[in-house]
């Protein structure tokens, strides 16, 4: 453990402990894993808290990442600046959030801002047919496109408005047994 | 659930009150005093799970948590310092704990990379076969330590009358039959030593307890995965909704199967659609008639399929069993006939299956789900029959013509799961590998094979099965299977990533794994339960060999025990409980009576929620009606004002104010 030791203080890991869903281990292992995405930007001593940002494209480069079809959305809700630039806090809170610990509320509230592409805290329209575009291969036609998106509102919106709120999401969440398995991303 | 509605949106939301920077700023305070105070309050575990679970930056948390950590500290008698050093070293340790399980967590590495290339469906095949292997391990170990150790080091009694030749690893019997793989290797005597190791007791009260403690796990993890699966579901979710919004697998990474999942979810929308339509039109009574008899056909076949391959194996059985009880043990080919039977046994588990799947194409279900169910119950009935029937000649026919019978049942069963393992094998390489190839090389329709999860599942709880009857007659089994299921583990892994693709029906996983633990315990364990249960209440052990010989039933052995410690009165309590409660049946009615009452309860209970949340729903329903209804009625009112408005300019004001406060009035109002 000893020269593990030096790249966080022990009040540093314990309260990376304290908030995240990862061990002592992991998160030095999440550590090393942020680091050698560019060895050359983070410093191997974190215990004074250096400002370090790694652009999204080096995120987004990650072999957990890399294909999948939502990684900008994920970075971009992970990082403080709402851009895809991760420091090391936002990248362990995004792992803790996809990882197995996490409870059913808190990835149905990251998977809803994920969706939720325009930000305007509810998930319309024009949200789905991007979500659409992402989970398939153009293969559907525009009148399938919308009658999906109708059909996606139709049984999930409870209160008529014509969009989802993070009320409706979590609604349907509960009743999707398999989500709690599938939002989560092995590291 | 406070935290989790008001924090996250406290921007939006009181912006559009118009209230200033600093009222902003105050609220946020108010909220997070508010927070920190209800955080104090909870357990020390509780706390750190609310806290890892706020739906905020790390930042914030982290100034919530040392928030909480100063107020806690503060609240204590003892000094600050001393306190803090004894929580965070008491915080060290779980941790420590923590990671010390995580290196016990087997094939880490080896799950990731299955789930990062097939997904999570056929990821919980694999979960469910290290869930079993657990099974296995453990009961090894407990039969290990209890009852091969003790017997080993107290009585090596391996008086083998041949030597080793090979075919016994097939057959189990020759070299292996006096050995302490079977039953008929043990002997009950009581070992001399302080304090006195009762081998019958010892042997009964293993194989009670690991199957007790089987129970009560099958039974945990059955009602948590149907707690997490079922109970919650209620009203239609198999539409597009939960298929767009829901069932992306995030742990996908591999870049063809991300294009494949695509592709799948593509058509499924496709079929959601066209499913939709199809609702529309409804089918004629004449078409209807047609299919229905269709269904009763394919149940006629399928269950006389089932019972035909149960007679078959019954008379086959009886037959052998005549020429087979006294034979030379130097007859090798005496031995290998023996394997007959279950070869035959694989055999219909291997042809038949593919039979019922026949029948299903024929036909035909509109509802994928309602296929596999149908599917999965017919082979169920398929293995339960060979096994019930297997179980009852084993039963009923072998203990009166057979010297050490019970050694003869445990090496059937032995010879039954080679036999299945090498079935398994075979149905690797030409199953899933010439498959493939003829599909990829030959004829290009048929495609790559899928990878069935539901057969594939259904050998291993057959398997499983076996082993767990085998375990009285052969307390070492569990070997066997361990080591069965770990080589099966590597094979399927590399069979999958080389000749197969990932299911293309992957919805409801998790359901269909409470099904197969649910399967795992209904036809399975309770039936090798009863099976055990009767083996030793009811039947008498051989007089030549095992631990219980001389006895009318095994469990004589406890009655002997009960009133050997009779004598000294300190441990009379012992008898009375055992006379006075567990033989009267007073006692069991009462205890009837009582579960009977609570169960009553309990589904008064449910029936209650259900009402609950039906009337909760219609709640929200009534309430978005409402909220639609204001607003148009605040439009109307609105125009009429801007009417208005435009005649008279100076109620211009007024309109903005009134606009400021609607918005903070209507929640209370609803």
């Amino acid at each position: 453990m000893g020269n593990k030791q030096t790249i966080f203080t022990s009040q540093q890991l314990d309260a990376y402990q304290d908030c995240t869903y990862f061990t002592r281990k992991e998160i030095l292992r999440l550590f090393h894993r942020y680091r050698d995405l560019a060895p050359q930007l983070v410093p191997l001593d974190y215990t004074a808290g250096p400002d370090v940002r790694l652009p999204y494209e080096l995120i987004g480069s990650m072999p957990e990442l890399k294909d999948n079809p939502f990684r900008q959305r994920i970075a971009e809700v992970f990082s403080e600046d709402g851009e895809g630039n991760m420091t090391l806090d936002d990248f362990l809170d995004m792992f803790s959030v996809l990882s197995e610990m996490a409870p059913r509320d808190l990835k149905a509230y990251y998977a809803f801002k994920i969706y939720d592409f325009n930000n305007d805290d509810f998930i319309c329209r024009s949200d789905l047919e991007k979500t659409l575009n992402r989970l398939t291969r153009n293969e559907l036609t525009e009148d399938e496109v919308r009658m999906v998106c109708e059909k996606v509102i139709d049984e999930a919106d409870l209160d008529n408005d014509g969009r989802l709120s993070l009320e409706d999401f979590q609604h349907m969440i509960v009743r999707a047994p398999d989500f709690l398995s599938t939002f989560h991303i092995r590291i | 659930m406070r935290r989790m509605s008001v924090f996250p949106q406290h921007g939006t939301a009181l912006e559009t009150l118009g209230l200033t920077a600093n009222e902003i700023r105050q609220e946020v305070e108010n909220k997070t005093s508010e927070l920190v105070s209800d955080l104090v309050n909870l357990s020390a575990g509780g706390r750190f799970q609310a806290i890892r679970s706020l739906p905020m930056s790390f930042n914030e948390r982290k100034t919530i948590r040392n928030r909480v950590n100063s107020v806690k500290l503060s609240k204590t008698i003892l000094s600050a310092d001393c306190r803090q050093q004894v929580s965070r070293s008491f915080r060290r340790f779980r941790a420590s704990l923590a990671s010390a399980r995580q290196h016990l967590v087997v094939w880490q590495d080896t799950l990731k990379e299955i789930g990062g290339r097939f997904g999570t469906s056929v990821l919980s095949y694999f979960l469910f076969l290290k869930w079993l292997l657990k099974f296995n391990l453990f009961s090894f170990l407990i039969n290990f330590c209890f009852i091969t150790i003790p017997q080993i080091v107290h009585a090596p009694n391996i008086s083998s009358v041949t030597g080793f030749r090979g075919l016994e690893l097939l057959t189990g019997v020759g070299y292996f039959n006096q050995t302490v793989l079977f039953y008929g290797g043990y002997n009950g005597e009581v070992i001399v030593s302080t304090p006195a190791y009762n081998m019958q007791l010892a042997y009964f009260f293993t194989i009670a307890a690991y199957l007790v403690l089987c129970g009560v796990s099958l039974i945990y993890s059955m009602s948590r995965s149907f707690q997490n699966n079922f109970v919650l579901e209620t009203g239609p979710v198999s539409g597009g909704a939960w298929r767009l919004l829901c069932s992306w697998d995030f742990g996908v990474v591999n870049e063809k199967a991300i294009q494949y999942n695509k592709n799948n979810l593509g058509i499924q929308l496709k079929e959601s659609l066209s499913e939709r339509l199809q609702e529309k039109n409804k089918t004629s009574l004449s078409d209807r008639i047609k299919r229905l008899s269709l269904h009763l056909l394919a149940w006629l076949l399928s269950l006389g399929l089932a019972l035909g391959s149960g007679a078959g194996i019954y008379f086959l059985g009886t037959d052998k069993l005549t020429f087979n009880f006294d034979n030379d043990p130097n007859d090798l080919k005496a031995e290998a006939s023996t394997l007959l039977l279950p070869v035959v046994v694989s055999l219909i588990n291997l042809i038949v299956p593919l039979l019922y799947s026949l029948i299903s194409k024929m036909e035909s279900y509109s509802n994928p789900r309602a296929q596999i169910y149908i599917s999965i119950i017919r082979n169920v009935v398929l293995k339960m029959s060979l096994l019930g029937i297997l179980c009852f000649y084993w039963l009923n026919f072998v203990p009166n013509k057979i010297s050490c019978w019970e050694s003869f049942v445990g090496q059937s069963v032995y010879r039954l799961l080679i036999i299945d393992f090498i079935f398994c094998l075979i149905g690797i390489f030409f199953g899933e590998f010439l498959r493939n190839v003829i599909g990829t090389m030959c004829i290009q329709s048929l495609g790559v094979p899928e990878f069935d999860i539901a057969r594939n599942v259904l050998d291993l709880i057959y398997a499983q099965t076996l082993a767990w009857i085998g375990i009285y007659f052969s307390p070492l089994l569990p070997v066997m299977q361990v080591l069965k299921l770990f080589i099966i583990f590597y094979l399927k892994k590399i069979s999958l990533s080389m000749n197969c693709q990932p299911p293309k029906h992957t919805g409801r996983a998790a359901q269909i794994q409470t099904v197969f633990i649910a399967l795992l315990f209904f036809p399975s364990f309770v039936g090798t339960l009863s099976m055990v249960a009767f083996t030793v209440w009811r039947l008498r052990p051989s007089d030549q060999c095992g631990p219980f010989q001389g006895l009318d039933t095994p469990f004589y052995a406890i009655f002997n025990w009960i009133d050997s410690i009779q004598d000294p009165p300190e441990s009379k309590w012992v008898w009375w409980i055992f006379e006075n409660v567990l033989r009267s049946e007073l006692f069991y009615y009462l205890i009837t009576l009582i579960i009977l009452v609570i169960t009553f309860f309990l589904w008064q209970i449910t029936q209650g929620r259900k009402q609950l949340i039906k009337t909760l729903r219609e709640q929200i329903v009534n309430e978005g009606k409402d909220k639609v209804f204001l607003l148009n009625k605040l439009q109307t009112i609105q125009k009429q004002r801007r009417e208005m408005a435009s005649y008279i300019p100076q109620d211009f004001d007024q309109t903005t104010h009134f606009n400021t406060n609607w918005m903070s009035t209507l929640p209370f109002e609803m």
